[in-house]
């Protein structure tokens, strides 16, 4: 672990943050750093995936495939972007297969009872009563049912902007577009939703 | 300034302004143009409406046993030749090729004369497929499948602790 990872600095678009350093390490035969990378960022990963498919354990299955790949990948790895860019555009690329497949359709199905594995939010230090927990479980299924109805793009572009913090910049990478198209897409995307959900307030 | 509604480019500016993503000095001015624009005002509100309701989503917590079910997975692909020469792999790195070729040779030469042995005399060649999977061992697969090998050595010693079955 303690070596210095020797980078190819003519590599004109390389993006050393630490994660890519950790990668080149993978690369270079550091098993410890991969440990490293699945600990930072399987929890983001797994979430994101989550809120695409609405399915829990479609959710673990696509990321583990993304893990998979990136370790498969180790030895031709090269920092052409970020990692975190590298890793998302693989999720977003299994997850859009995968609803394309049709698993969308029964992550669809189970819209009306996978709420149960969903942590209920304690507001007070009370424990929540019956109707609170059916308020918020309303909500809640609204606030799913209205992010499941996006169009895919709108949809990706939504959760890596609200929940990821991505910059416009590295969300146009994830999804090989331009800055301004996902400025459009989050624009739309935002309409729709405050369309639906302004209510809420 | 004019209203951002104007153009959707400028729209932009009240998303960032709802996400706290804009620079102080925008949105001081941003915010004199809200006190005085009704429409400009109403989509704030209505974006963080948004914002509030879809953090409301939280996700479930992954699995406990997330990571040994990977490292499981990463281990059942290795490659059933890695198996046979693993007792000839030295217990640590740093693996150049150069430096590993004497094992790698031994190694080679074993998988080589396994097939061969195994072969009665006068027994009939080996099927197309299978000679194809004798031969498409290369010493560059070698190198990687034994690099694989002693990384999930060191996986196995970084699965989640809290995990039930941690134990590869
Ligand atoms: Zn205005």
């Amino acid at each position: 672990m303690a070596k210095r990872v020797k980078t190819d600095i003519g590599t004109a678009a390389a993006v050393l943050d630490f994660d890519t350093e950790l990668m080149l390490r993978v690369k270079e035969g550091d098993g410890a750093s991969f440990g490293v990378l699945l600990e930072k960022h399987r929890s983001s990963l797994v979430y994101f995936l989550y809120r695409m498919m609405q399915n829990h354990a479609v959710a673990e299955e696509l990321a583990q495939e993304v893990f998979l790949r990136v370790y498969r990948s180790r030895s031709t790895y090269e920092p052409t972007a970020k990692f975190t860019t590298w890793m998302f555009r693989i999720a977003t690329h299994l997850a859009l297969n995968a609803l394309r497949d049709g698993k969308n359709e029964r992550a669809q199905d189970r819209l009306d009872d996978d709420t149960s594995d969903m942590p209920v939010r304690q507001v007070s230090d009370r424990r929540p009563s019956v109707e609170q927990s059916m308020v918020y479980r309303a909500k809640l299924d609204e606030v799913r049912r209205a992010i499941a109805a996006l169009p895919e793009k709108q949809r990706v572009a939504v959760l890596m902007h609200k929940y990821e913090e991505m910059e416009y910049s590295q969300i146009a990478k994830v999804l090989s577009c331009s800055e301004s198209a996902v400025k459009s897409l989050l624009f739309r995307a935002y309409e729709t939703l405050r369309a639906r959900l302004a209510h809420m307030a | 300034m004019n209203c951002p509604l104007d153009t959707r480019e400028n729209t932009q500016l009240l998303l960032d302004y709802c996400t706290r993503k804009l620079e102080p000095d925008s949105v001081a001015i941003l915010e004199r143009h809200i006190a005085i624009c009704a429409a400009c005002r109403e989509l704030a509100r209505g974006q963080r409406a948004v914002w509030h309701a879809l953090d409301a989503w939280e996700a479930a917590p992954v699995s406990a046993d997330f990571d040994s079910r990977l490292y499981r997975r990463i281990e059942a692909q290795v490659p059933w030749w890695t198996l046979v020469v693993r007792p000839f792999r030295p217990p640590f790195r740093t693996v150049t090729l150069w430096r590993s070729l004497p094992a790698l040779a031994m190694a080679c030469l074993l998988v080589v004369a396994g097939v061969v042995l195994e072969r009665p005399a006068g027994a009939p060649a080996p099927a197309a497929t299978d000679r194809a999977q004798v031969d498409s061992v290369q010493p560059e697969q070698v190198e990687h499948a034994l690099d694989a090998m002693e990384m999930l050595n060191e996986f196995s010693r970084h699965v989640r602790t809290d995990s039930p079955d941690s134990k590869l």
